[in-house]
């Protein structure tokens, strides 16, 4: 397959990269929500252990 | 336009998709599906005996919630084809070309592998065990190897809805129980008369996409029979916690009179005005009732289930 270029006009550019944007912030906001679990659960973990924090 | 190369596509023979909205990604999910698994789930959870720090709870649900939906996006992405030719879900995000199908099914699988070691993690290895097992069951077991193959597709696929409650038990227990075996057991026998009165009044869509569903295969009628005969099963099996007395009454009330008023939904879908071929001449409207009274039947019954543990534990 090669790569080709879409023939869009302003407007579907436009609509393409506000899309993609939402797309990246979404991800964005998955990974730190991914992160932000992992170290919940490491502090509850810990906590459960005995370990002082 | 740039010459970035973001703005470069392979070339498909496709007229380039402007891309998907977030929506779109979330409707890969089944979130209707969702909202019954994380239902069940919690409610296995809540009745397990013993205790879960509440934050590795709500992780738990969570998991179960990401899990199920990681198996609805390998679902959505193996049935392309078929979801294509069925009115219901030609709107699908795969079909209605928001989303390319490899793109669905990396989704899913990354999805499926985070919500097993994130379970894993908060609360034990059983648990993310059976979470592993109930993703594969519906997104091969089911999705891949039955639905195509058999008109008994839905009744081992049952299988695939009843896993949440045992992952919610064994979240907290770090074991399976019968309590949730049983309920697994509900879920698993009240999806065949849930789906098939279904399917009674939307066997065309069936029929157009090559799914062997029970009234496209065998007919109304014997498809009318196995409603019947699947809300008698169910009746002595949703009693059966009661019975041997790992729920109270509350729980056994309930389920006498949800069960008895599903066998009469049953009931009604067999002795529902049909022409020779079972096909009916009431605008199916018996088997509408009996599919809407099954999703109440199952809320109702479980709730009954957590409340019935929560008064017994507090008296």
């Amino acid at each position: 397959m090669k790569l080709v270029q879409p023939h869009w006009d302003e407007a579907q550019k436009a609509e393409f990269l506000r899309r993609r944007r939402a797309r990246n912030y979404l991800l964005l906001a998955a990974l730190a929500g991914f992160s932000l679990m992992i170290y919940l659960i490491t502090l509850v973990k810990l906590h459960g252990a005995g370990v002082g924090l | 336009m740039s010459n970035h190369s973001s703005d470069l596509f392979y070339e498909s023979g496709l007229a380039p998709h402007l891309g998907a909205e977030p929506g779109d990604w979330l409707a890969l999910l089944k979130p209707r599906v969702v909202s019954l698994v994380v239902f069940t789930g919690a409610i296995g959870l809540i009745i397990a005996p013993g205790h879960i720090n509440p934050l590795m709870g709500a992780i738990a649900i969570f998991c179960i919630a990401l899990g199920a939906g990681a198996a609805g996006a390998i679902n959505m992405w193996y049935d392309r084809d078929i979801d294509a030719v069925m009115r219901r879900t030609t709107t699908r995000p795969i079909p209605a070309g928001k989303i390319h199908a490899g793109g669905a099914l990396a989704f899913g699988i990354v999805l499926a592998v985070i919500s097993v070691l994130l379970l894993a993690m908060a609360t034990n290895l059983c648990a993310a065990l059976v979470l592993a097992f109930s993703i594969f069951y519906y997104a091969v077991i089911y999705t891949v190897w039955l639905k195509r193959r058999t008109p008994q597709n839905i009744v081992i696929g049952g299988g695939a809805g009843a896993f949440p409650a045992v992952i919610g038990w064994a979240a907290v227990t770090g074991q399976v129980g019968l309590l949730p075996v049983l309920l697994f057991l509900i879920v698993f026998f009240w999806t065949p008369p849930h789906f098939w009165s279904l399917a009674l009044y939307a066997s065309t869509d069936y029929e157009k996409a090559g799914v062997p569903m029970l009234p496209v295969v065998k007919g109304a009628r014997h498809t009318r029979w196995n409603v019947f005969v699947y809300t008698l099963i169910l009746f002595p099996l949703a009693l059966s916690p009661w019975i041997l007395g790992l729920t109270g009454w509350i729980y056994g009330i309930t389920a006498l009179i949800l069960g008895a008023v599903f066998v009469y939904y049953g009931w009604a879908v067999l002795r529902d005005s049909q022409d020779a071929a079972g096909v009916s001449l009431n605008k199916d409207q018996p088997a509408k009732k009996s599919f809407k009274f099954s999703i109440l039947y199952l809320f109702l019954l479980f709730a009954a289930c957590a409340v019935d543990h929560v008064v017994r534990a507090h008296l």
